[in-house]
């Protein structure tokens, strides 16, 4: 990227999370959700975070807007170490970090039209003129391809994809520097999901936002983002360039997420890896690297000894002890 | 693949009795499964595709529901069958497995009493019997120590082996029609690999068909033989499923190919995504059902396009592109 | 396991503090309740009323008081009412317990499968005539008063049509002990028992109802169709079992409630010697020993209850084990 510092810098970050009761038969249980996970994210570029459920990349981007609170690590938004200030302090740059869920309409008011929904929250930042306000939305709904009058609507007479697109107009309101998404598309039709992901990819261009774009769809972070980090089991096991990381995987967890993705294309069958099993419960992980129960390469080391995320001597960033040479092909 | 018809479903309606009137869903759906071989029923939501499925094996529940059509299964018409013929069907010699293994089975019962149960219900089996098969079941779908989860409650285990469960459940009564309802859209990619690789080496060693019914082109181009297209509750294009992601002929398919993010190949600026969204049940229009989302349509289009067959090749377009 | 009995036990000592001093507490707090005034007599003179305090240690400091009392209660047993002088206290308890168990078992044991016939009934014919019959008895079962039933109950049995074939065989109101004749206990018990039942038998037969045609829409109802089961199968094995598991959560609080002396109403007016009439006759006359030996039994009876419903809930929800 470019010698600027970065927008978010996360360094160490951890989050526990404790379930199950006393009564239960396993007893309370730490759940460790992200253990050590450190990355930057750099202005005006899109960050994808993939993996399978449970991996927390979603608790990953919740606490990066102290939706949680992370148990350790810092978080740095534009230089300012967000993780341990007041929710007071907090305040003026929480206009600059803002969220879109999956499904926005969980989260919309059904009684309430879409107008006055998103008016809350300019008055919320105290921007209180109506008419300023009035002119403001009427601007958001232009950009994110809805009509004016589409304010004065409830929230159940819109399709999935025109709910997408208020959640993203309500995350513009305030002007953010950084949007987390998380899986904004994948309850969305295929042919409705392409819509909302260039509608993301023109306003990025447009008011130079910043992306951390969670999501499990490869294909559609392969297309979104600039950088790929890839999740298993509360860590990032590999990061880097988009097409680094997804043509030529170093990480062999990256190799067989890749290779099971089923292609569109009845011809494109290779030889593939399939992973045996699911992964370990977060509450119980396995020892050294998180990876090595199911790892087709994995050697004795890997039990006893965990891999940093660090370069390599090819330049990739990758927490394995055995990184896949280029060609990225598991055995 | 010998080509013997299986199931033949032939305009199939369903719709529903509302306070506005009649609500048509599925519009006059028609194709065969083969013995043997996988067809797969593809759409996006509000398609019709999965109340296909449930039509077929009568399991449509709802009073106001009005079904119309034939669905003949080995030449019997289901549709007119008694209740206890159909329920002797299911199950055994046609059995559906669906979406979510998370709900799927009742929680108050172990996996291994729940594969018992049907396996009781179809066979003149003591329980013993069919508790041993059960066992065996489990270990064929690739579970490793079939007699310990044989004996866990449902919540105790991961989606996979739920599913593995339910696939496991669905062939005990070796049924020669299994119909799978999106059995991996909620499984993680890795698992549904598994899951997608067991169906189809089960295809083989069961020798059952599979109505596959999925919203994902992806998993289609898997494991599919043939496929079927939905759109707006009918078929908009049908056939070999090489044939038909090498050549899509209705705008609609070509439309859906081409909006799919690749993992492979040139990464394109933007998406070539069709505009506008699928028409919800009350307001399709009265012809074609893409025409308002189509770049190729035109007034011919407020008509209903028969689905013509060329060469095992169906489509439903009067601007299908030329073979 | 051992860990959760001990936790179950120490709340339980917990909640029977609290309540003993509370009501101990709200005792003395009540005007006109001085123990020491009734037991003198009308017109005592300051004299007698203070050797009356003082044979009664009702002039020591009130948790001096409160100890003794719970040493008499617990300890000793030998606590006396403050009322009948030499009236204890223990005794008199234990001697209404078997009446007022006898009255809610026999009413649970009629409540419960009655309901389920009203319930499965009703969710087997849903949307249909026998349905909205079902539920509106149900309805009108969950309306009448429970104390208002009795008395009509007795009104017809007693005396109205006592002397028809239908009724005379009704002994007159009272308890027989199971000891002394297994039939006129059983005589002695039926009406109340069918009274005591009719509102549980209408709330419990609704909530089954909606708790069935509820599950009734679940996956794994649609899954037991597609495995080619009856609709009897399907209920009966499926979702009955699915939807009994809120019914024993509320089971265990009404039994508890009841047999914890809440059957208070229908023991009074069917002339049951049972807590409930206890606890009705100690309120009259403020007599506290009385008032404090049947809460306390209740609260016991409750929390009990309680603990017995959360280890059922482990063996019909094997998700909370």
């Amino acid at each position: 990227m470019s010698d600027a510092p970065p927008l978010l810098q996360v360094r160490n970050l951890t989050k526990h999370f404790n379930v199950g009761s006393r009564f239960a038969s396993g007893g309370r249980q730490v759940v460790q959700a992200l253990d050590d996970v450190s990355f930057d994210v750099f202005a005006g570029e899109t960050l994808g975070l993939v993996g399978e459920s449970g991996c927390g990349k979603s608790t990953l981007g919740r606490c990066l807007l102290r939706l949680y609170d992370a148990d350790g690590g810092r978080i740095l938004f534009n230089g300012h170490d967000i993780t341990a200030m007041t929710e007071r302090a907090l305040r003026p740059l929480r206009a600059d970090m803002q969220m879109v869920f999956q499904d926005p309409y969980a989260s919309l008011n059904p009684r309430r039209r879409i107008g006055d929904l998103l008016a809350e929250a300019l008055i919320a930042h105290g921007q209180t003129d109506a008419a300023a306000n009035r002119a403001r939305l009427a601007e958001l709904m232009g950009l994110v391809g809805l009509a004016p009058d589409h304010l004065d609507r409830f929230p159940h007479e819109f399709s999935g994809g025109q709910r997408q697109r208020i959640g993203i107009a309500r995350a513009l309101a305030l002007n953010p520097k950084l949007i987390v998404a998380d899986e904004p598309v994948s309850a969305l039709d295929v042919s409705i999901q392409a819509q909302v992901v260039n509608l993301l990819a023109d306003l990025q261009e447009r008011l130079a936002l910043t992306y951390v774009f969670i999501a499990h769809d490869l294909s559609v972070v392969r297309h979104i983002a600039d950088r790929v980090a890839v999740m298993y089991l509360g860590t990032i096991v590999e990061i880097g360039a988009t097409d680094d990381v997804l043509h030529e995987p170093a990480h062999p967890y990256t190799a067989a997420l890749i290779s099971a993705v089923p292609e569109p294309d009845p011809l494109a069958q290779t030889a593939r890896t399939i992973l045996q099993g699911e992964p370990p419960s977060p509450a119980n992980p396995p020892s050294g690297c998180r990876f090595h129960t199911r790892c087709p390469i994995a050697q004795p080391r890997c039990a006893g000894e965990r891999p940093n995320l660090s370069a390599d001597a090819a330049g990739r960033t990758v927490a394995c002890h055995f990184p896949l040479t280029a060609g990225g092909r598991l055995p | 693949m010998n080509g013997e018809t299986l199931l033949e479903v032939d305009d199939l309606r369903v719709s529903f009795r509302t306070g506005q009137g009649v609500l048509p869903i599925v519009e006059g759906v028609s194709f065969v499964v083969k013995a043997g071989e996988i067809l797969s029923v593809v759409g996006e939501s509000g398609s019709g595709k999965s109340l296909t499925a449930l039509a077929i094996m009568r399991l449509i529940t709802d009073p106001n529901a009005v079904i119309t059509g034939s669905v003949r299964f080995r030449g019997q018409d289901l549709l007119g069958l008694p209740e206890p013929a159909m329920r002797s069907l299911r199950g055994g010699a046609i059995a559906m497995i669906f979406q979510d293994p998370m709900t799927a089975l009742t929680p108050a019962y172990t996996v291994g009493a729940q594969i018992v149960e049907q396996i009781m219900a179809h066979r003149n089996a003591g329980r013993m019997a069919a508790r041993t098969r059960a066992i065996d079941l489990l270990g064929a779908m690739g579970i490793a120590s079939p007699r310990d989860i044989a004996g866990r409650y449902p919540h105790q285990l991961s989606g996979g082996m739920r599913q593995r469960v339910m696939i496991a459940m669905a062939l005990s009564c070796d049924p020669a029609l299994l119909i799978a309802d999106e059995p991996t859209t909620a499984l993680d990619v890795t698992v549904q690999a598994q899951i997608l690789e067991l169906i189809l080496r089960l295809r083989g060693e069961f020798g059952s068909s599979v109505l596959l019914i999925t919203h994902d082109m992806g998993v289609v181009a898997k494991v599919a033989d043939r496929v079927v297209v939905m759109y707006a509750g009918a078929i908009a294009e049908a056939g070999a499923t090489r044939a038909l992601f090498a050549r899509p002929a209705h705008p609609y398919t070509i439309g859906l190919l081409g909006a799919i993010p690749r993992l492979r190949g040139p990464r394109l600026v933007r998406l070539p995504a069709i505009p506008g969204a699928p028409p919800a049940p009350h307001d399709r229009p009265s012809g074609c059902g893409f025409a308002p989302r189509c770049a190729a349509a035109t007034g011919i289009c407020a008509a209903h396009p028969p689905l013509i067959t060329h060469d095992g090749h169906a489509v439903a377009c009067f601007h299908a592109r030329a073979a | 396991m051992i860990l959760v009995m001990v936790r179950r036990l120490g709340e339980m000592v917990f909640v029977l503090v609290s309540i003993s001093v509370l009501v101990f507490l709200i005792f003395f707090a009540t005007p006109g309740a001085d123990p020491a005034a009734r037991l003198a007599g009308r017109g005592a003179t300051p004299a007698t009323l203070a050797a009356v305090r003082h044979s009664f240690g009702l002039d020591k400091p009130l948790p001096v008081q409160y100890v003794l009392m719970m040493k008499h209660l617990f300890v000793t047993q030998d606590l006396t009412s403050f009322v009948n002088p030499g009236e204890k206290v223990v005794p008199a308890v234990l001697q209404a317990v078997p009446v007022t168990l006898s009255l809610v078992f026999g009413a649970a044991i009629i409540w419960v499968i009655a309901a389920l016939v009203v319930g499965v009934l009703a969710a087997w014919a849903r949307d249909t005539v026998l349905d909205r019959l079902l539920m509106l008895f149900s309805l009108i079962g969950v309306s009448m008063p429970v104390f208002w039933l009795a008395e009509v109950a007795n009104l017809i049995t007693q005396a109205r049509y006592h002397d028809t074939w239908l009724f005379s065989w009704v002994p007159a109101l009272g308890y027989v002990p199971l000891s002394v004749s297994v039939v006129g206990w059983f005589k002695s018990l039926v009406i109340p028992w069918t009274v005591l039942a009719v509102t549980y038998i209408g709330l419990y037969g609704r909530v089954l109802r909606s708790n069935l045609v509820e599950a009734m829409n679940e996956d794994y109802i649609r899954t037991a169709r597609a495995k080619g089961l009856s609709e009897r199968q399907i209920i009966l094995r499926h979702a009955l079992r699915m939807s009994l598991i809120t019914l024993v959560s509320m089971f265990g609080l009404d039994f508890g409630l009841l047999a914890g002396g809440g059957a208070l109403l229908i023991e009074v007016v069917s002339g049951l010697p049972g807590v409930g009439e206890l606890t009705y006759q100690a309120l009259q006359n403020l007599d506290l020993p009385f008032i404090m030996a049947a809460v306390l039994y209740g609260a016991v009876f409750i929390v009990v209850a309680n603990t017995v419903v959360d280890m059922l809930y482990a063996v019909i929800d094997p998700r909370a084990r």
